[in-house]
């Protein structure tokens, strides 16, 4: 008989266990207190300065690491940072940084001159033992650097091989955070795992897929982080973001899709914020392929797609209208370029007649390449290509829609290979040189990796860029980039469509936290109230 | 008996050298650069060439082979390269411990769960415990898993929605978290792991539940049926002893073999748990490296797979000839 038993010990120790586990409230909350818990959709891949370009370690580094100049807390207005004061030589090919003195960094090492130094040789000395690998992904940003040098303990001197307007912002970029030269020299290949700054967050450590913890740095030069600890916690399923949101599990949820940020609006202790991005997601046309190597056609692509109603249809209404690469919260943004016109009978009578000029037949067949997942100017693509699908064979086009994973989608964009694709660009910094530069100019067609993915050419164009870049007056950097996007708006290489305003959801115990322009996740001011 | 299993464990071997191998060749086939997959709108043309050649991927594919063969001889996994300073062999440990862990934890659920379903079925066979609990396995097999767990997340509002403990709490040392703080004698926080790891391990336990439940039955009935279990009921043997005695031993063969092969299929990655409940295991380990054309970790990945369903298999073949006199008797005769 006792063999009839034979499973009940399995049985009910799982009994028991289920009955402790399930019971409501018990174990209780094992959160330590004062700890923000920031949820968003992906985990990090590399958390050494120099080699990341993906959004979700970018948000980790730039609270462990800090640049020479720092963004001003609510605009994009550069701030002394770890260097307390700088100036440029008559030629603009010196700047000279003055370090503030005293700052060290999370294992003791003293930021110095030296420290800038071996910082910036391993982004610029290809044979730098501690570079750790070929690709930097900001490499061209710095490419106009000659050299650095220490003058003093707490004097840097860089010299430029040309004077080039973009080199404070790229200054201030994370990617030039400094870095403890002790601690790369320590951890090797393994400083990507075991970054050391001297920002206000020091790292704790890194369960890949689960959390990474930072604490508060108390030996911070500057005011002190207002949270003893972060933990940054990836949860893929955006819905599941939501519910962990409205729990309370997470203080603030990132990267939601439109229709979720709108559901939390209402929601109990929730509360929502936003900023406009500084991004554009465009509609590249490749321009060097029939048909669309003819303007009219790219004119007849332009005219017959209705903006108000993609941002409905796929940012939920929540995206600005997008008239130029240059976002309008940007300087330098073609104020005279003129709207974009929604005109379907226009469109069909300009594809007619270049049907006409160019001997084909309508409708005009074109592939419309399009991402598998979201970015974040581009955050429902298959809404997208299915509304623009939609609109271009209303006027003569037969689309056929090609999806790609991400990876693939834009390797087959830079080698040419579409005719139509969605694409976007997230600012690396705050300069019209960022949009114009590098989406426009012939440079950067390249099938290998440029970002020219229309292989737009205009001699004209390229000289405007070009003189914008390496001219230090703002005041005729502006009107060279207005002139410069008037004449790409004549030749539509790209239709920009939209400017997607960056969100967060966020506990309403949370305060003090501000959504930065440059979407810069700093949670130093970020503070728990019980 | 031992020259089966020295067979076994030939064919395990070529398996697994197979199966890594159509893996190492499938993902070079790809019209993919890896490293402008990973560097996309910022890879700097002029080294991506450079970078190539220095992860050997520009070499002929037998060289690459080659190469990999002679890294795995000397038992090392490599280092992934959408996720730089990562050791593989280290983030496999953990992956596939929080994977071992929560597969556990879903067969404790659903091995006693689904035997008692399937014999309980088999003994009432026909009538309404047979239909109910038929129709419950039928369910448990059809419904996605996904759509199942984001249910089990709204029922229980007063569960955490996932991952392996409370963001923040002290870190562990192993990839255990459950038994580590139960052997270190941490009840509270076994409690508190536990809680995280029962929705997943609820979802999961589903399709095993339903398919060892139907197994069950139909081993029973069969059994049920045979002339020596008429015999033993004839001779005033209660349905409980029969059940048992007789019936129990001769089923448990083919249960036993299901609930290996259903371990396998937890074990290998239970992709779609994972990813709603964040459990950083096999199954989000290995979709995160096919998404990032991330050769070393999907080839490594691949190994380990191969290497869980070979184990397992043998492991299976040795219990049967234990269990079962008829292999053992037939092979010395």
């Amino acid at each position: 008989m006792n063999r009839a038993l034979r499973f009940s010990p399995a049985f009910s120790i799982s009994c028991v266990l289920f009955t402790l586990v399930f019971l409501p409230g018990c174990g209780g909350p094992a959160v330590p207190s004062d700890t923000l818990i920031y949820g968003r959709g992906g985990d990090a891949n590399d958390l050494d300065p120099i080699h990341t370009d993906i959004g979700e370690s970018v948000k980790v580094i730039v609270n462990i690491f800090e640049p020479l100049v720092a963004y001003d807390k609510e605009t994009l207005d550069l701030v002394p940072g770890v260097a307390e004061s700088w100036e440029t030589s008559e030629d603009g090919r010196e700047w000279t940084f003055k370090l503030r003195p005293g700052v060290k960094f999370h294992d003791e090492t003293p930021l110095n001159a030296d420290a800038v130094v071996f910082t910036f040789q391993r982004i610029l000395d290809p044979d730098s033992p501690y570079a750790f690998g070929n690709v930097i992904p900001y490499f061209s940003n710095y490419s106009q650097i000659e050299k650095v040098e220490a003058v003093d303990d707490l004097t840097v001197k860089f010299t430029l091989k040309q004077p080039q307007a973009t080199f404070l912002p790229t200054i201030a970029m994370f990617s030039s955070g400094i870095v403890s030269p002790t601690a790369v020299k320590k951890y090797g290949t393994e400083f990507s795992r075991n970054p050391v700054g001297s920002g206000p967050f020091k790292f704790e450590y890194w369960r890949p897929k689960q959390e990474i913890l930072l604490s508060r740095f108390e030996d911070y030069w500057g005011d002190k982080a207002g949270v003893e600890r972060v933990v940054f916690v990836p949860s893929q399923e955006s819905s599941i973001r939501v519910i962990q949101l409205k729990r309370g599990e997470i203080h603030i949820a990132d990267n939601l899709p439109p229709s979720d940020m709108d559901s939390l609006e209402g929601a109990e202790g929730v509360v929502v914020q936003s900023t406009p991005g500084i991004n554009i997601g465009y509609l590249t046309m490749q321009t060097q392929k029939p048909p669309l190597d003819q303007v009219k056609v790219r004119q007849a692509v332009s005219h017959a797609i209705d903006l108000d109603r993609l941002i409905d249809v796929a940012y939920s209404g929540h995206a600005q209208k997008a008239k130029t690469m240059v976002p309008p919260t940007l300087w330098g943004h073609g104020e005279n370029v003129p709207e974009h016109q929604y005109d379907v009978e226009k469109a069909k009578a300009l594809l007619k007649e270049a049907a006409k000029e160019g001997g084909f037949e309508l409708p005009v067949k074109l592939q419309l390449f399009v991402m598998d997942s979201p970015r974040p100017y581009m955050q429902q693509p298959r809404q997208t290509a299915i509304y623009i699908k939609d609109a271009l064979e209303k006027v003569g086009f037969e689309i056929e829609i090609i999806t790609n994973d991400i990876g693939q989608h834009f390797q087959r964009m830079t080698r040419g290979e579409h005719q139509l694709g969605l694409s976007g660009w997230s600012a690396d910094i705050a300069d019209p040189h960022n949009f114009l530069h590098t989406l426009l100019h012939s440079d950067n067609i390249n099938k290998s990796g440029g970002n020219n993915l229309s292989q737009y050419k205009n001699e004209k164009v390229d000289e405007l860029l070009d003189k914008a870049q390496f001219e230090l007056d703002k005041g005729k950097r502006a009107q060279y980039y207005e002139e410069a996007q008037e004449l790409i708006y004549e030749d539509v290489p790209v239709l920009p469509l939209v400017h997607v305003p960056v969100r967060i959801a966020e506990r309403d115990n949370v305060k003090g936290y501000k959504l930065h322009p440059s979407s810069q996740v700093r949670l130093k001011s970020a503070r728990l109230e019980e | 008996m031992w020259g089966v299993l020295l067979k076994r464990l030939v064919q395990a071997v070529a398996t697994m050298v197979i199966a890594v191998l159509v893996v190492f060749l499938a993902l070079r086939i790809l019209p993919v650069n890896p490293v402008m997959a990973r560097f996309g709108q910022h890879a700097v043309p002029e080294k991506i060439e450079l970078e190539m050649e220095r992860m050997g991927w520009n070499k002929p594919v037998w060289q690459q082979a080659l190469a990999f063969g002679n890294q795995l001889l000397h038992g090392d996994l490599g280092e992934s390269f959408a996720r730089p300073g990562e050791r593989i062999s280290v983030r496999l440990g953990e992956a596939l411990s929080a994977t071992l862990e929560l597969t556990l934890a879903a067969m404790l659920i659903a091995v006693p769960l689904g035997i008692f379903v399937g014999t309980v079925a088999a003994i009432w066979r026909n009538s309404w415990p047979d239909w109910i609990s038929m129709a419950v396995a039928l369910l448990g097999v059809s419904v996605p898993v996904f759509f199942l767990a984001i249910c089990l997340i709204l029922a229980f509002p007063s569960m955490p929605t996932g991952l392996r403990k409370p963001p923040g709490t002290p870190d562990f040392h192993t990839g255990f978290y459950f038994f580590e703080s139960l052997v270190t004698g941490n009840f509270r926080m076994a409690v508190v792991c536990g809680r995280h790891l029962a929705l997943p391990a609820l979802a999961l336990s589903t399709i095993p539940l339903a398919v060892i439940s139907r197994v069950t039955r139909n081993a029973m009935l069969e059994v049920l049926d045979a002339d020596y279990l008429r015999t033993a009921r004839a001779k005033g043997a209660g349905i409980l002893r029969v059940i048992a005695r007789h019936a129990m031993p001769n089923a448990s063969l083919s249960v036993l073999n299901i609930v290996g092969f259903q371990l396998g299929v937890l074990l290998s990655g239970a992709i779609l748990t994972e990813k709603v409940f964040n459990w950083p295991g096999l199954g989000n380990y290995v979709v995160d490296g096919i998404r990032d054309y991330d050769y070393a970790v999907v080839q490594a990945c691949a190994l380990v797979t191969a290497g869980i369903f070979v184990v397992l298999n043998l492991t299976l073949d040795i219990l049967f000839l234990l269990l079962d006199p008829r292999l053992r008797e037939g092979r010395q005769s």
